[in-house]
């Protein structure tokens, strides 16, 4: 019964990696005032090439080096169409969503040619789990926080460093500057801009690392929109923790024990007349839903969190 | 006139990647070109497969046109299709017995209610709780493809043959076959030529087009003028959502005549970027869903003969989506430019008259 319980916590924090790591780099994004709905884009990018790279080169570091990068030039080509060109973002998010999810499924069939051959291509080598020494030796806790995968561990680092940078850094005030009042900001000589840049490349990076796991770590293939709406989810998990880093945190940890009940579900035969797989497969979406339209009513955002901030000339 | 050049420009520079993908598998340029049109409007068979093909995504951007004009950014048209789908072939298989146009109008007004109600739950997050329906139109997307699926695996399924789908509707719930041996109907005739001046007319000519608009252009003069802003949201969302519908409807009674859990390839999605390339206009969403359904057709024509990858289709909707989001920056530019000049000439003309 206990090993039944560890290994589902265990897998519900291996579920709540990629959405915590997206959902950090999101939280920053939307603290300096913008609205990134092309995370979900990042991420499927991220997960595309991190699998095509692992493919050919065996090394899955390698194919985390290359989400990173596409990871950036998708945030980046957000943050040129909503900053400097000044589109809305809302409109520009859905834009580079449908861009992403067309353009890895087109890429995918011109690279692999799966019509030739019915087993669709898979990735040799993953990345696996880092246990760390001593610490996962020790009962109940080392097997569920100390015997993950590296990102995990940058995960749990991630939240605490995010929380000292908002609340005592010098920056970090900057930063909400821009996202509360980026008038005011300006007029007091911080270079909106550069912040929001510099968030949405820190949000590009996590966005690609998280897309990532999901072929070469979680799994070893890549199939069309993998990524199935997590970016979403992991926006609203923001929302859900009311843009604090620690809250944030939580939320994705419940969300995720959803989404490792509804693997095991699955797993385990449970599926059944009364439960059908199509039920399993669903709850993740109805939970979050159902979370948004309870505990997402009227929760005030960042001031500016989504507007056109336009620079007076 | 900047508004009607840019879209073109947009589609010839999507054209002109597809040329340069076709050209990159070793294939002649001329020759993939050239089969992707003749597979299009080749001839008159392929023409009217071409608009029984733009006909759901075409009900899906009118009513999507409806909702952006609103800046309402219903992106759940995918799953409201599904719905829409489903209570279309459960209303077409049980009122079969009626006389014929009767089942099929009954399954369009359902299936369309049907797509109205499952947009009325993010409607009515946003309007009264202000929760964005990008999140929650998305999550029910997947609810709603998830639901038909269980429920053509389960009660609906086709008990003769245990397929995932169910029975071929009767043929008294069929839209009527315009010319024989096409798969031209109806619905395509009734969409293209009554629905979409329909939408012209509420978006240009009629008050509640007009709040529509406001709503989205300047929702505080909006707010000032009286105008119910969250009534206004909840019509923007149930048009669309009663128009997805329809696109369902369409599939079951006009082209499949049955439900199963793969009757749409995205046109939910690719509804999005027609009403973005037709500007929101119906007139401009027309022409912009029969280009989008020709890249569909040709792009099964060109996999299945030139070997080009399918998907081709979803690569260009993403190239022209992103496309049409830039072209908006640059016609707002050079206005501001154009602007600016003429500002400058009458503040010159002004000097010299004092002079």
């Amino acid at each position: 019964m206990i090993d039944i319980i560890i290994g589902y916590i265990s897998a519900s924090i291996r579920m709540m990696t990629p959405i915590g790591l997206a959902a950090t780099g999101e939280l920053l994004v939307e603290r300096s005032g913008v609205l990134n709905l092309s995370l979900e884009g990042t991420m499927l990018m991220g997960a595309f090439v991190a699998f095509v790279t692992t493919y050919y080169t065996g090394n899955p570091y390698l194919g985390i080096g290359t989400a990173i990068i596409v990871g950036i030039l998708v945030t980046l080509l957000f943050g040129v169409l909503t900053q400097t060109f000044a589109i809305d973002q809302v409109l520009v998010g859905v834009a580079l969503n449908l861009f992403a999810l067309g353009a890895t499924f087109f890429l995918y069939r011109a690279i692999f040619g799966w019509y030739v051959s019915p087993v669709p291509p898979k990735v040799e080598t993953v990345i696996t789990e880092l246990p760390i020494p001593l610490l996962s030796e020790i009962p109940i806790i080392g097997p569920i926080l100390f015997n993950q995968t590296v990102f995990t561990y940058i995960l749990f680092l991630l939240v605490p460093i995010t929380i000292y940078f908002l609340k005592n850094t010098t920056l970090g005030l900057h930063l909400k500057a821009c996202g509360e009042n980026p008038e005011v900001a300006d007029y007091l000589g911080i270079n909106v801009f550069k912040y929001r840049y510099s968030m949405l490349i820190i949000e590009g990076i996590l966005g690609g690392i998280a897309g990532a796991l999901y072929t070469i770590s979680y799994g070893t293939m890549f199939l069309d929109n993998i990524t199935g709406g997590r970016g979403f989810v992991a926006i609203a998990m923001v929302i859900l923790g009311q843009w604090l880093p620690l809250k944030t945190f939580a939320a994705t940890f419940l969300y995720a024990m959803v989404e490792a009940f509804q693997l095991r579900v699955q797993a385990f035969g449970l599926v059944s007349e009364w439960f059908p797989y199509q039920f399993a497969l669903m709850l993740p979406y109805l939970v979050t839903l159902i979370a948004l339209a309870l505990f997402g009513r009227k929760v005030k955002g960042p001031a500016w969190l989504g507007k056109t901030y336009k620079r007076v000339k | 006139m900047l508004y009607f050049l840019y879209p073109v420009i947009a589609v010839g520079f999507s054209l002109g990647i597809i040329t340069l993908i076709i050209y990159g598998l070793g294939i002649s340029p001329i020759e993939g070109l050239g089969t992707l049109l003749y597979s299009s409007f080749g001839n008159a068979y392929y023409t009217t497969e071409t608009l029984v093909r733009a006909t759901p995504i075409l009900l899906v951007a009118l009513g999507l046109a409806v909702a952006f004009t609103a800046k309402v950014w219903n992106i759940g048209a995918e799953g409201q299709l599904y719905i829409g789908g489903i209570a279309a072939a459960t209303i077409a298989i049980n009122s079969g017995w009626m006389p014929a146009p009767i089942p099929s109008i009954l399954a369009w007004i359902g299936a369309g209610v049907a797509g109205a109600s499952w947009a009325l739950i993010p409607a009515l997050l946003k309007a009264k709780y202000e929760i964005n329906e990008v999140f929650t139109t998305l999550m029910m997307n997947y609810i709603a493809i998830y639901l038909s699926s269980y429920l053509l695996h389960g009660p609906l399924m086709n008990p003769t043959t245990l397929f995932p789908e169910t029975v071929i509707i009767p043929p008294s719930s069929q839209l009527a076959k315009l010319i024989p041996g096409y798969r031209l109907h109806t619905g395509v005739l009734f969409s293209f030529l009554i629905l979409t001046p329909l939408v012209y007319i509420f978006l240009s000519k009629t008050i509640y087009g007009f709040r529509l608009k406001l709503v989205g252009s300047s929702p505080e003069v909006a707010r000032t003028s009286g105008i119910n802003i969250k009534k206004q949201i909840l019509i923007a969302f149930l048009i669309s959502g009663f128009f997805a519908g329809l696109a369902g409807a369409n599939e079951v009674t006009g082209v499949v005549l049955k439900m199963r859990p793969e009757i749409s390839p995205g046109y939910g999605y690719m509804g999005i970027g027609v009403a973005l390339l037709g500007r929101l206009n119906p007139f401009g969403i027309v022409l912009a869903s029969i280009f989008m359904a020709g890249i569909v057709n040709g792009s099964y024509t060109l996999s299945m003969m030139l070997k080009v990858p399918i998907g081709i289709a979803n690569f260009i909707l993403g190239i022209l989506i992103v496309l049409i989001v830039l072209g908006e920056v640059l016609i707002s530019r050079v206005i501001e430019a154009r602007k600016a000049s003429f500002e400058k000439e009458s503040i010159k003309k002004e000097k010299r008259g004092e002079k």
